[in-house]
C-alpha cells in the first residue's frame, strides 16, 4: 500500500490537500481536502447597508474580484429595481471580459505551463524561454491595465457602485486602450499556439456542462443558464433551485450538484455553449487547434482558455472603442452616473460568467437596504465535484507512471480546472 | 562582499490571495528577485516549505488553531516577520464577522445546522499581531506593489518599519478631491493611515480605513466631527468595522451595533 499525499497543492489558489490511495496498482481511496479557512462572507455581510455588500463580498476573490464585485452590484440592484443605462452595461462587461485576460494569463503561463515542461515554477522559464514570460506578462499587464483603467484597480475595482459607476473613463484613454488591445492579438495567438502544441493528455468526461448563454454575444455579464446536454435554458434568479449546493463532511466549501450529479463550469462549458458566438479570429485559432464542439477533453480546459484570450482581446478591443465614441455623445445613456432609486425590501439574483465559471450571488434587504441574508455560488464550489469524479476515473489509469509522473499527472487534471479555493470556500 | 542573499517565504492564511496576486501582477517584482532568495511561495511554485528562511511574508487573518501554530513557528525560524495586506495587518474585512454575533451563529447561518462537521477548526479572526510579533507592515486591500518593495528592502537589510503617522486627509487635498463629508457622505480618510494618495476618494469613493488606523489619528476628534456632520457615532464605528473589526478601537461601538442599533448617517447642510 502506498499513498500519495499533496499538502497545499501548489499552484492554484487557495489551500487544498489531495490524498490518493493505492494498493496493487489500484487506486483504493481519493480524497480531496479543501482546507482553506471559512470566512463566512454569506452571514458576515448581514446587517450591513446594501451599498457595502458589493465593497466586502469583492473581497472574497483577489483575483476575480471584479466578478465578485459587479455580480453583487447585479443582485443588489435586482433587488431594489434599479435599471442601470446602456453605457454603465458595456463598461461592466468590459471590466468581467477583461478580467478574463489577466486571469488566463495567470493560469495558462504562471500555473499550468511549468506542469508540461516539468519545472516547479513559471520562475525558470524566464531563463530558458524568455519571451514566453515576456508574452505572460504583457497579457498580464495588459488586463490589469485594462481593469485599472475601467474599475479604478486590477484587484479589487473601486468605481462600480450600486446603479454606475462613480467615474467614467476618458474618450482618449478608452482609444489608446483599444489600440493596445488590438495589437494584442498577436500575443493571445501566440497563446494559442503555444498551448496547442503542448503534448497534453486526453481525459473525457461525460459530465454535463453549464454556462450562461445569450444569442448575439459571448455572453459573460447577460444571459440565462444554460445546460449542454439537459438541454434545458433557466432564467438566473432560479439558480438556487437548479444548482444544490451541500455542505461536505471535512470540507471547508459545499460542493453542487444539478439534477444529482456532478457538473463542470468555466471555459470548455463555455466554449462549447457559446460556439456560435466566439468572434471570428477566435473560431480561426479552434479549428488550426481541431477544437469543435461538443468537445470533451478535461485537460482541453487550457486551450480553451487560449481561444477565450483571443476571443476576449478582439471583443474588449470593440467594447473599448464603443465606449469611446460615445463617451462624446450627448445622449442620456451615455452617462454611468448612478441611477437614482429608492431604498426597498426584496430579493435580487446576480451572476456572470468569471474565469473559472458561472458565479452567481443573491441577496435579501430590508426595507430600509439593510441585507438580511445573502448567498454566493463560486465557479469552484460547482466544479468540485466535478473534479473528484473525474480525479476518481483518471487516477487509475496513470497509477502506474512513475511516483512523481503520477503526482503530476493527478495535479494537471486538478490544475485544469484552474480551481479557486479561497472563492470556493469564502 | 559575498553575503549570502536573505532567503525569503511567503505564506497566507485566511484571505482571498489578492495581495499575493497583486504581487504576482507586477513584473517589477521580478526585479526585486535578485536581491533575495524566494524560498516559498505555494501560489507560485511546487518548491516545498524549507526548514530556514530569513524574512517571512504572510498574508492573511488568523482563523483557526492550525494557522496560530504555524505562525508560532514562522516566528521561530525567520528573523524577520512582514504582515501583507489589511488582513494581516488589521483583520481586515474577515474580522468584519466580529462586528456582530457569535462565530458559531455565523458558521450555523452559512453551513446549516451540521457546521461543526465541516467547517472544524475556526476561532475569532485576528491579525498577526494578535499572536506574534510583526516586524513589518505593508498595508492595505489590497496592497501596493511599490509599497511592498520599499518596505521589504527596509526588512532585507534589516533596517525598522517606517509606517506613515498622518491621516488621509493631506493626501486628499493634495490630490485636489472635494471633501466627502461636505458632500453629506461619511469618508474615513480623517483617520485612515495615510500613503495610498487616497486613491479610492480620487475615484469617487470615499475613504474606508483599509489601510488601518493613522498612528496620530484623533479618534474622539473625528468622531465629534463625524457627529456634527450627521453621522453618529454608532455609524461611524460602523464604517471603521470593515476594515477594523478586531481593533480595539473599532469595538468600542460594536456592542451597541450589536444589540440592534442602527448607526444614523444622516446628511446635514454645511
Amino acid at each position: 500500500m502506498s499513498k500519495l499525499n499533496i499538502h497545499h497543492l501548489a499552484r492554484i489558489e487557495g489551500h487544498g490537500n489531495v490524498s490518493i490511495e493505492v494498493k496493487n496498482s489500484k487506486v483504493k481511496e481519493i480524497r480531496l481536502d479543501v482546507v482553506e479557512p471559512a470566512r463566512l462572507f454569506e452571514s458576515m455581510i448581514v446587517g450591513r447597508r446594501y451599498d457595502e455588500a458589493p465593497l466586502a463580498t469583492s473581497r472574497v476573490c483577489g483575483i476575480c474580484s471584479a466578478n465578485h464585485f459587479v455580480t453583487n452590484l447585479l443582485a443588489v440592484e435586482d433587488a431594489l429595481d434599479i435599471t442601470v443605462s446602456e453605457r454603465t452595461r458595456t463598461m461592466r462587461q468590459l471590466l468581467v471580459h477583461g478580467s478574463f485576460l489577466q486571469n488566463h494569463a495567470t493560469a495558462l503561463y504562471v500555473f499550468a505551463a511549468p506542469d508540461f515542461v516539468q519545472l516547479p515554477s513559471f520562475f525558470p522559464l524566464a531563463e530558458t524561454t524568455p519571451e514566453v514570460v515576456q508574452r505572460a506578462l504583457r497579457l498580464k499587464k495588459l488586463g490589469n491595465d485594462l481593469c485599472t483603467l475601467v474599475g479604478g484597480r486590477a484587484v479589487h475595482p473601486i468605481t462600480p457602485t450600486v446603479g454606475g459607476f462613480t467615474a467614467d473613463v476618458d474618450a482618449d484613454a478608452l482609444h489608446v486602450m483599444a489600440q493596445r488591445l488590438r495589437d494584442a492579438a498577436a500575443d493571445a495567438a501566440a497563446t494559442a499556439e503555444f498551448f496547442g502544441e503542448l503534448q497534453t493528455p486526453r481525459f473525457d468526461t461525460t459530465s454535463d456542462m453549464l454556462a450562461l448563454y445569450e444569442a448575439g454575444t459571448y455572453a459573460v455579464t447577460v444571459g440565462e443558464i444554460r445546460a449542454l446536454q439537459a438541454g434545458w435554458t433557466r432564467p438566473i434568479r432560479d439558480y438556487p433551485e437548479v444548482i444544490e449546493e451541500q455542505a461536505v463532511a471535512n470540507s471547508n466549501a459545499k460542493q453542487a450538484l444539478v439534477d444529482d450529479k456532478p457538473f463542470l463550469v468555466g471555459p470548455l462549458a463555455r466554449v462549447n455553449i457559446s460556439w456560435d458566438e466566439l468572434l471570428p479570429s477566435a473560431r480561426v485559432v479552434a479549428s488550426k487547434v481541431g477544437l469543435r464542439p461538443v468537445h470533451r477533453n478535461i485537460f482541453s480546459a487550457h486551450i480553451c482558455r487560449a481561444i477565450e484570450l483571443v476571443d476576449a482581446v478582439d471583443r474588449c478591443a470593440m467594447l473599448a472603442e464603443e465606449l469611446a465614441v460615445s463617451a462624446s455623445g450627448t445622449t442620456a445613456g451615455d452617462s454611468v452616473a448612478p441611477e437614482p432609486f429608492e431604498v426597498r425590501a426584496g430579493t435580487g439574483y446576480g451572476a456572470t460568467e468569471a474565469p473559472r465559471g458561472t458565479l452567481y450571488h443573491s441577496v435579501t434587504l430590508d426595507d430600509r437596504g439593510t441585507v438580511t441574508a445573502a448567498d454566493i455560488v463560486t465557479p469552484t464550489s460547482q466544479n468540485l465535484a466535478s473534479i473528484a469524479q473525474e480525479l476518481t476515473a483518471y487516477a487509475p489509469t496513470v497509477v502506474d507512471y512513475e511516483p512523481e509522473d503520477f503526482k503530476r499527472a493527478v495535479e494537471m487534471l486538478i490544475r485544469s480546472y484552474d480551481p479557486c479555493l479561497s472563492c470556493a470556500v469564502h | 562582499m559575498h553575503a549570502t542573499k536573505p532567503r525569503v517565504a511567503i505564506f497566507s492564511l485566511s484571505s482571498d490571495f489578492g495581495c499575493q496576486v497583486q504581487l504576482s501582477n507586477f513584473p517589477e517584482i521580478l526585479d526585486t528577485l535578485s536581491t533575495f532568495d524566494l524560498v516559498y511561495w505555494q501560489l507560485v511554485t511546487s518548491a516545498e516549505l524549507p526548514d530556514t528562511y530569513d524574512v517571512a511574508v504572510i498574508e492573511g487573518a488568523v482563523t483557526t488553531d492550525e494557522q496560530v501554530v504555524l505562525l508560532k513557528t514562522i516566528r521561530e525560524t525567520a528573523s524577520c516577520v512582514v504582515a501583507l495586506g489589511a488582513c494581516a495587518a488589521t483583520g481586515g474585512v474577515p474580522a468584519l464577522v466580529r462586528e456582530r454575533g457569535l462565530l458559531e451563529e455565523h458558521a450555523q447561518t452559512v453551513y446549516g445546522p451540521d457546521a461543526d462537521k465541516v467547517a472544524k477548526d475556526r476561532r475569532e479572526p485576528a491579525p498577526l499581531s494578535a499572536y506574534i510579533e510583526v516586524d513589518f507592515v505593508i498595508p492595505g486591500c489590497p496592497i501596493e506593489p511599490l509599497e511592498f518593495s520599499r518596505v521589504l528592502q527596509r526588512a532585507l537589510r534589516r533596517l525598522v518599519d517606517n509606517p506613515q503617522r498622518q491621516s488621509l486627509c493631506g493626501e486628499c487635498k493634495i490630490s485636489e478631491n472635494t471633501c466627502f463629508w461636505l458632500m453629506g457622505t461619511p469618508c474615513l480618510g480623517l483617520v485612515a493611515r495615510s500613503g495610498c494618495e487616497a486613491m479610492c476618494v480620487s475615484s469617487g469613493r470615499p475613504c474606508a480605513a483599509c489601510r488601518g488606523l493613522a498612528r496620530d489619528a484623533n479618534l474622539d476628534a473625528a468622531r465629534d466631527y463625524a457627529a456634527a456632520m450627521g453621522c453618529d457615532a454608532v455609524a461611524f464605528g460602523e464604517l471603521l468595522a470593515i476594515y477594523n473589526a478586531a481593533q480595539e478601537y473599532a469595538r468600542e461601538h460594536a456592542a451597541e451595533s450589536a444589540a440592534g442599533t442602527t448607526g444614523k448617517r444622516e446628511a446635514v447642510d454645511v
